[in-house]
């Protein structure tokens, strides 16, 4: 993975900073970012994002809030909305659609969950426990929903035909028509190879390191997967 | 209520005149330079190669938000599938390639494709603008390297994948990275001349699938979402059209559904998401529902009268779908069909429902809108069950297609 000083505070996040929570070092982190400057252009405390923001209709959650504080420099208080607030953003990009300024709130807080998550912020334990699933799926062969994943007991709100969709499933999914979806544990049929390269560019970007961070149990769980693959894709090369 | 000009009795508050007045006249104003432009410039100086729209994928121009022209390749195509339709919703992808077949289209969908990982990383943030960046070209360069151009399934994708191509364009040291990241892997740094998502393709084709049509559907009314990762995440090549909505909607889904003779029916909250919010369908489920059926289904029905939702995106299909069950507990008992646009377009034009539009897979109750249509799915659902007794008799799948460098094991 690439150490130079420069690309990793531009472009991405410095590996030598994961764990550091000090509250300026985040603040510095997300108005450092290549995409800054593209999703914050000023404000004029108008509202008209948080207007129409549906996290804020269900939430006590504001974009109009989340772009005034950055832009207050208070990093403090840029540090406390790092760990839950701005975790309620819907990621609709509805204020970008509508800001006279050209912001993007939902932008803001994409960079901004990415710096907590790299810093490990404490609540983003809690906040991606759920997701170990798709972590797992993501990281291994690139698909974030398999069909073997929609199972009664993880939707139990989604009524009683979701057995009929995991009952059965290999040959349910046999009768879809179309080649590449005939499988249960990916979306379609992902080649080794495929999946090969993705985890070089995992590797590559530190995405690796940072999940070793986050849940080092899971991590564990895929290392062993990428050793497997990769023996086999390097033995047929 | 059927109308493609906006309803008078319907408003939606203040978000005409917002749209009017700074959407698209402060975009229009403040026109940031087209990025193919600088593209074609990049291009020129040897910095990337790009995947060029040829006369083979035999495009078809349209018009955007800022009155430039999008070509989109109808032809030659390469699917980028959605993890969450093929894995979900697997009538979406299917219909896609029904209709390719019975339009005597040529195109690709292999195996060498990874998912472009943005769900994960707006729920989860566990990723990075250089991993993003990567997966996109990696996707790109696999396309360039079999001569067809890719067509993005999913909205979440096409959204992720303009702004990964302005970034790339518009940063050297983005471009840089990601070159050094593609020699790793044995590839170069390609960009798309343009992101093309499927409903495009659909719309602009529209008028030769309605010809296709051989069910009436002039008593069915349609509620379309417009999904917020197509027409608000890189809002300014998304196709608008004069004749749908006096160009101030996008055009794709509602000018489908108007051209196969659907009714149209507007809503007031037509703008609003459905309620996925990538890490909310996981972790905030209650927001899910009580969006999902609070500002979308219910006003779908309570206002619109409507028979079916029409969607255009992944992860809105199984929000609105999926959701409706639990409203009962609150005496919402909606049970509003809810399939994407190019599944209602395959069932009119006399798909079969299970085999090829997987119906079966939909949650909300679309039984009756497909006796409204005048389809006949118990005699479909008869030989669908038949088929699975033949499989587990161990009999050879049928296929719509087969890829040509991999046979089935
Ligand atoms: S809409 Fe734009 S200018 Fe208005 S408060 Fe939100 S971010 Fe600031
Ligand atoms: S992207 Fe987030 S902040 Fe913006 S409108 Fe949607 S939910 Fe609200």
């Amino acid at each position: 993975m690439s150490h130079d000083k420069d690309t990793v505070t531009h472009l991405r996040l410095n590996p030598d900073d994961v764990g550091q929570q000090d509250a300026q070092s985040l603040l510095d982190a997300i108005q450092s970012d290549l995409r800054y400057e593209e999703v914050i252009h000023g404000c004029l405390n108008c509202g008209v994002c948080s207007g129409s923001c549906p996290s804020h209709r269900f939430f006590d959650y504001s974009p109009r809030i989340v772009v005034q504080t950055v832009l207050s420099g208070d990093a403090e208080a840029v540090k406390g909305m790092m760990d839950e607030y701005i975790w309620a953003c819907a990621q609709c990009y509805t204020c970008a659609m509508r800001c006279p300024f050209h912001n993007s709130p939902g932008g803001l807080v994409m960079i901004m969950r990415e710096v907590a998550v790299w810093r490990g912020m404490e609540a983003v334990h809690r906040l991606l426990k759920p997701y170990g699933r798709v972590l797992l799926k993501v990281l291994s062969i690139g698909n974030q929903l398999t069909p073997d994943m929609i199972q009664p007991d993880f939707f139990p709100d989604w009524g009683p035909k979701i057995p009929w969709s995991s009952t059965d499933l290999a040959i349910k999914r046999k009768a879809i028509p179309v080649y590449t979806l005939q499988v249960t544990t990916s979306a379609w049929r992902v080649s080794p190879e495929t999946s090969y390269e993705l985890y070089s560019i995992y590797e590559e970007t530190g995405v690796f390191r940072l999940i070793e961070e986050i849940d080092p149990n899971l991590y564990e769980v895929v290392a062993d997967m990428v050793e497997d693959l990769r023996d086999m894709v390097e033995s047929a090369r | 209520m059927a109308s493609n000009t906006i309803d008078s009795s319907i408003k939606t508050t203040g978000w005409e005149f917002v749209t009017k007045t700074v959407d698209k006249r402060a975009l229009i104003k403040n026109q940031k330079p087209d990025p193919r432009e600088e593209l074609a410039e990049l291009e020129a100086q040897g910095e990337v190669k790009v995947i060029h729209i040829t006369e083979e994928n035999q495009p078809i121009t349209v018009e955007t938000l800022l009155g430039r022209t999008k070509r989109i390749p109808t032809n030659k195509l390469w699917h980028h599938k959605s993890c969450g339709q093929c894995g979900n919703i697997p009538g979406y992808p299917t219909s896609i390639m029904w209709f390719m077949n019975k339009l005597g289209l040529e195109y690709l969908d292999e195996t060498h494709q990874t998912s472009c990982t943005a769900w994960n990383y707006h729920g989860s943030g566990t990723s990075n603008l250089v991993a993003l960046a990567s997966v996109a070209v990696r996707n790109w360069h696999r396309a360039y390297e079999t001569g067809y151009f890719p067509l993005i399934h999913c909205g979440t994708s096409f959204g992720n994948y303009k702004e990964m191509r302005n970034l790339l364009i518009e940063h050297k040291d983005l471009r840089d990275e990601v070159r050094r990241i593609m020699h790793k892997v044995g590839r170069e740094l390609v960009i798309p001349e343009e992101i093309v998502h499927y409903s495009e393709w659909l719309h602009v084709l529209r008028d030769r699938v309605a010809a296709m049509r051989v069910y009436d559907v002039s008593n069915i009314v349609t509620t379309v979402h417009p999904a917020c990762h197509v027409w608000k995440l890189v809002p300014e090549d998304v196709i608008y059209d004069p004749a749908v909505y006096g160009g101030e909607r996008p055009a794709p889904t509602t000018a489908i559904l108007l051209e196969l003779g659907a009714q149209v029916a507007d809503y007031s909250t037509w703008y609003d998401c459905c309620g996925f919010g990538f890490r909310h369908i996981l972790t905030e489920r209650e927001f899910s529902r009580s969006f999902s059926l609070e500002r979308k289904i219910k006003v779908m029905v309570e206002e619109a009268h409507s028979d079916v939702a029409i969607t255009q995106d992944t992860g809105c299909t199984t929000t609105l779908d999926k959701n409706q069950w639990i409203g009962k507990a609150h005496g919402y008992n909606y049970d509003l069909p809810v399939i994407a646009d190019v599944q209602f377009a395959a069932l009119a034009a006399g798909a079969d429902p299970y085999k090829v539009v997987q119906i079966q897979w939909h949650t909300s109750g679309w039984q009756k809108l497909l006796d409204k249509m005048g389809i006949d799915w118990r005699a479909s659902k008869d030989a669908y069950e038949a088929y699975l007794e033949e499989l587990r008799a161990g009999k050879e799948p049928d296929q719509l297609y087969i890829p040509p460098v991999e046979q089935p094991v």
